[in-house]
């Protein structure tokens, strides 16, 4: 569990995630049972990162949710050492990375826990893992294998 | 398309202001007007508001009419904001370059405003990182330092750029500022200087990073045809290119290559019917060390992978093969999102002009380019001038 700062809806990064604001609700959800998913155009068979709710190629709707890899390795590297936003204050420090996923083009930009800035290097690998807030939204990072 | 004109500009002092938004506003109102013999503020017939973020630094929405009010003008033909982040500025004057060129506007006043120091600075950090995509990279940690940390960690996996070569353009920029009475920086930071700056996001220090900046600045269009009647030493816009690709951080080509950039480069050298070999000296969006270098790359100044040499080996500086951001840049002057395009054009007026202090004075200075990258530098935007007529 992560501590939750309570902000008001606009200082807060974190998504309202449940189907009630958002079309990508499947995403959150996905997240929870630890599945990385994204949507993939059935008709023009687009892979979407972002997940979408229209194909930003063929305008359809007619998406589906497919799985992303779980594993990846570091194409760039940073950490947040000063200057953090509202609510990531108690976080500092942390790393950040470009993720490219095995097999796939995306380099998804993830915060990378359980390492430190000075031990990360480009190319080294990592795994998918999820946070659940305490108030009970989700998100992705990932975190060095082995 | 009718040929356009800046007629003369002026600013507000950048820094930490005693002063509020509106304030700046008009300080910068008061600065355009005083520099332009006789240009009455009922001439003006439109007001472009370049401001990245007031409903964030200043609780404040429907800015353009409010600066109109502040600075004395009733617009008749076009009054609008414009919002673009870190290129807010530059995007004011492409406005009203368009619609002076289309015929919609005769006499147009730009004016560039940001208030950024605000009592709690992670509300400001806050504010800065929804520019990127806050859902998913924002989430993430991903801010300015962050993003253009990413880019260098990158650049000098790809070509060798060494710390040191950063180093030495926050050198360079912050010692024209030294020249310049109105940038947030005056003072000298030498290379080891920056060296030894407390770590912001690795590899990029605090001197790497360019400042939180309150400022804003103004300048007036008119068409060529009617230039002379305001100042007899009118600059030119010859050419113009802009380009966007992508904004999620997935979706980028490169990290260490600015292909947006490019894009933009290529067209705005066409428009102009030049190449950069013809550029008298340069402005450039130096937000971070690390975005001068991959910008003299990618507009085209050296060849790429070679950006840190062309600052080592002072190609960059007055003298060298193209002088670049000689009011000091952002790092220098700070960057007041809302007025940094602005003041850059505001520089090459001067320097077409020869007003400005010798120390950074390019002799005969013809053709220069003003380009700013905004966002996560998913977009870029570049207006190139001249002190001649195209």
């Amino acid at each position: 569990m992560t501590a939750t700062i309570r902000l008001p809806y606009l200082l807060d990064f974190y998504p309202l995630q449940d189907e009630k604001y958002t079309r990508i609700h499947q995403f959150f959800t996905n997240l929870k049972v630890g599945r990385f998913t994204t949507t993939k155009c059935r008709d023009c068979e687009k892979l979407h990162w972002q997940p979408r709710a229209v194909c930003p190629d063929c305008g359809s709707e007619n998406l589906e949710w497919v799985d992303l890899p779980k594993t990846g390795e570091v194409h760039a590297f940073t950490a947040m050492l000063l200057g953090a936003p509202m609510g990531f204050e108690k976080d500092l420090p942390f790393v950040m990375a470009l993720v490219k996923l095995d097999g796939l083009d995306f380099k998804i930009l993830s915060r990378v826990d359980g390492i430190k800035h000075e031990d990360c290097k480009i190319g080294m690998r990592l795994k998918f893992k999820t946070v659940t807030r305490d108030d009970g939204r989700v998100f992705f990072r990932f975190e060095p294998i082995g | 398309m009718r040929k356009v004109a800046i007629v003369g500009g002026g600013l507000a002092p950048f820094g930490v202001r005693q002063a509020t938004w509106k304030e700046l506003a008009q300080e910068a109102g008061g600065a355009t007007f005083r520099d332009i013999k006789n240009l009455e503020r009922k001439d003006v017939d439109s007001l472009f508001v370049g401001a990245a973020m007031p409903e964030r630094f200043a609780f404040q929405s429907h800015v353009a009419p409010m600066v109109a009010e502040q600075v004395g003008v009733t617009p008749t033909k076009v009054i609008t904001r414009t919002e673009l982040a870190c290129a807010s500025g530059q995007s004011a004057i492409r406005m009203a370059y368009a619609c002076i060129a289309a015929g919609l506007s005769d006499i147009a006043l730009c004016i560039g405003v940001e208030k950024m120091n605000i009592p709690d600075p992670p509300e400001m950090q806050t504010s800065m990182a929804c520019v990127l995509d806050r859902e998913f990279d924002g989430v993430q940690g991903a801010s300015a330092p962050p993003f253009f940390a990413l880019c260098a960690n990158r650049h000098m996996h790809d070509y060798g750029t060494t710390r040191e070569q950063m180093a030495m353009v926050s050198a360079k920029n912050h010692h024209f500022s030294t020249t310049n009475p109105f940038a947030q920086f005056q003072k000298d930071i030498p290379v080891e200087k920056v060296l030894t700056s407390p770590m912001v996001a690795p590899p990029l220090r605090l001197f790497d990073c360019s400042g939180i900046t309150d400022g804003a600045a103004g300048v007036v269009l008119t068409t060529a045809e009617r230039a002379k009647e305001f100042t007899d030493t009118p600059m030119y816009i010859l050419g113009s290119g802009q380009c966007s690709m992508g904004s999620n951080l997935a979706n980028y080509k490169s990290f260490s290559t600015w292909f947006p950039l490019k894009e933009a480069a290529k067209e705005a050298y066409r428009s102009a019917k030049i190449g950069p070999g013809d550029l008298d000296l340069a402005e450039v969006h130096d937000c971070f060390t690390i975005s001068e270098i991959m910008e003299y790359e990618d507009l085209g100044f050296c060849e790429k992978g070679k950006g840190g040499k062309f600052i080592e080996d002072g190609k960059s500086d007055l003298g060298g093969k193209i002088p670049i951001n000689t009011r000091g840049g952002l790092l220098g002057t700070g960057h007041p999102l809302g007025a940094t395009g602005i003041a850059q054009a505001i520089e090459l007026m001067q320097q077409f002009r020869s007003s400005v202090p010798r120390q950074r004075l390019v002799d005969n200075a013809e053709i220069g380019m003003a380009h700013n990258l905004s966002g996560a530098a998913n977009v870029h935007s570049i207006l190139i001038y001249g002190r001649n007529p195209p």
